[in-house]
């Protein structure tokens, strides 16, 4: 389903293919039990756990990368103009009111799109880089970066959303330029880890919003669905 | 019974046409002063002039008869003749330590003119010619310097000179108080510069540059609107402060995430507990600043110790607005105070303000009659003092406390 050039399929990936596989054919209305309501509630409270884990990850792979990309880009004040070549990346930005007034299936896809998106990234560097511990601690921030993918999606199928179709962008490795020299390679790089801090942070306060409204929500549906 | 008098300096020009000046006027009443019969005041001069200072100055007492309005006409004559003389006056800066050389206006040097700094004659030793030579100024020269036309005492040039120093690089802070409206800044200057500085704050953003509004209280502070939220681009914020002498600036680079430090938790409240003697129960607000608490919950940072020990005890608590501590040390008076911090982004808060409460202590009942027990308790076994972690045993009564 996924199109990641060059990886063996994993026991975590048939997995996922398998929900996916499942989901598509769930019913149209959610016909949620005891045992869901409280499944929402916790899986929400995992996946903004993982956030914060993946956070603190990646202040340490972060700091380890910067310095084997060596200046400027591991200085504290580093602070460039945002090439075209990095609009490509999912920019958590947003205007305040608008990202206040996200439906939760929303927030939720806008979550999982990006982390999508980033994960597909973060696997294309190159994977000769750096050193053994590089290398190691790289292949262990990707490993949480899809369980946070998986959490979030199995928040959505609880809550009864529609996963978002296919991947959102054009993968890596076909359609967009490679960099044309060293220095801007660096800089993709650089961007990748900017905007993957920014977006775990934006997701803590996402999932807090989320962890608020959604047992309301859920307990109405309850009620509902026992009315038939 | 005392007559009222007027009284004052003036100084004179020895030639007629000069400018009068009035210093130090008064009125009193004095007993004892009689003058003889007919007249009506009493000057005193001082020594008589010198050669080369065409000035004198007198006193006089005049005798309240004498209408006022002589005085007021007097003064009028003054304040008209000095006005007169302020419109070619201008402010001089100058640097602490420089040598100023003072021009008298278009004079030639070899001019006979009189220097005064605020009213008072400069010695001919610090006159070159009719230049005025001040070396290494500092602070004590700052004022106001005339100089006089020799011999008709004309007034042909002043100036206000004020001595400072140019602005060293001031001190700014940036912080979001009230996340995620937006933050704001402040600055000041870590020395005095004694002459007026002005303040120019520029903030960008990207390529955008935004406006950083002036706050009217407190002074040197402005605040900024956030456009939009969980921006990967940092902001740069440049202060520079400019007077008369130079000028200085610094800078400060942050992300959106780095800045945020909420105000300190507000009402906290400590409480005992009825018939809880380790016990205590503490509760808080939200800080009115902080405008969202629903998206963006704060988690707290609450430490307490008895006064009489100087180690605290921390708990952290990640939401609710109230803690009761069940290891309170029975009877003793405690200290609290809560600090608050988003949930996920930025730093601590500062202290709250401290609390003080002691837990519930029960009442000493029949002390008398405790006493003479105890005291048959003391011959029969070891005191209870000794027991616990020294600090006795409430229900021994409040008498070894």
């Amino acid at each position: 389903m996924l199109n990641v050039a060059g990886e063996p399929p994993g026991d975590s990936w048939g997995i996922f293919a398998f929900l996916c596989a499942a989901l598509c054919n769930l019913p149209t209305v959610p016909a949620l039990n005891g045992t869901e309501e409280l499944g929402a509630g916790q899986s929400i409270q995992k996946t903004y756990d993982l956030t914060r884990y993946l956070e603190h990850q990646l202040r340490t792979l972060a700091g380890t990368y910067l310095n084997y990309l060596g200046p400027p880009f591991n200085e504290p004040d580093f602070n460039p103009p945002r090439l075209a070549r990095a609009e490509r990346l999912p920019s958590a930005t947003v205007d305040l009111d608008l990202w206040r007034g996200l439906t939760d299936n929303a927030r939720l896809a806008a979550n999982y799109r990006a982390y999508s998106r980033l994960l597909k990234y973060l696997r294309g560097l190159d994977s000769q880089v750096g050193t053994v511990e590089l290398r190691h601690r790289l292949g262990h921030f990707c490993s949480s970066l899809q369980g946070l993918v998986l959490s979030i999606a199995g928040v959505m199928s609880s809550l009864g959303y529609p996963l978002p179709a296919g991947p959102a962008g054009p993968p890596p490795s076909s359609g967009t330029p490679a960099a044309p020299n060293d220095f801007l390679k660096k800089m993709d790089d650089f961007w990748l880890l900017k905007e993957l801090q920014t977006w775990l942070w934006r997701s803590a306060k996402d999932f807090n919003r989320l962890k608020k409204k959604v047992p309301p929500a859920v307990v109405t549906l309850r009620i509902e669905a026992r009315g038939f | 019974m005392c007559t009222w008098w007027h009284y004052g300096s003036v100084v004179t020009p020895k030639r007629p046409g000069g400018t009068h000046r009035l210093n130090g006027m008064g009125t009193r009443c004095c007993a004892g002063i009689s003058l003889p019969s007919g007249s009506k005041a009493l000057t005193a001069s001082n020594a008589p002039p010198r050669e080369g200072r065409p000035w004198s100055v007198s006193s006089f007492w005049m005798a309240n008869p004498i209408p006022s309005a002589c005085c007021v006409v007097l003064a009028v004559v003054v304040v008209y003749a000095q006005r007169h003389s302020q419109q070619d006056s201008h402010i001089q800066y100058e640097r602490v330590g420089a040598d100023v050389t003072m021009k008298c206006g278009s004079m030639d040097w070899d001019a006979a003119v009189t220097w005064t700094a605020n009213g008072t004659d400069i010695d001919d030793s610090h006159l070159n010619g009719s230049y005025l030579i001040l070396k290494n100024v500092d602070l004590t020269q700052s004022g106001q310097y005339s100089c006089y036309e020799g011999s008709s005492w004309h007034l042909k040039y002043q100036t206000n000179l004020r001595v400072g120093v140019p602005p060293k690089e001031p001190v700014l802070m940036c912080r979001s108080n009230n996340y995620p409206k937006g933050f704001y800044c402040s600055w000041h200057l870590p020395s005095p510069t004694y002459i007026p500085n002005s303040f120019n704050i520029s903030v960008i953003h990207g390529t955008r540059e935004m406006v950083c509004e002036k706050d009217i209280f407190p002074k040197n502070r402005c605040h900024i609107r956030y456009l939009q939220l969980f921006s990967t681009v940092k902001y740069k914020v440049t202060l520079t402060v400019t007077n008369a002498l130079g000028k200085n600036s610094t800078t400060l680079t942050f992300d959106e995430f780095a800045i945020v430090k909420p105000d300190p938790p507000e009402s906290v409240v400590a409480k005992p507990v009825p018939n809880n003697p380790r016990r205590l129960e503490v509760s808080w607000q939200n800080p009115s600043s902080w405008p969202d608490p629903e998206s963006f919950p704060l988690k707290f940072f609450l430490r307490y110790r008895p006064l009489i020990l100087d180690q605290w005890q921390h708990v952290e608590l990640s939401d609710g607005t109230s803690h009761t501590i069940t290891d309170a040390y029975a009877g003793k008076e405690y200290i609290i105070q809560v600090a608050a911090k988003d949930n996920d982004i930025g730093t601590w808060s500062d202290w709250s303000v401290a609390v003080h409460a002691t837990p519930w202590t029960e009442e000493p009942k029949h002390l008398t009659t405790e006493i003479q027990i105890i005291g048959e308790t003391l011959t029969q076994h070891k005191p209870l003092a000794l027991r616990g972690p020294g600090y006795g045993d409430p229900s021994a009564g409040g008498v070894w406390q």
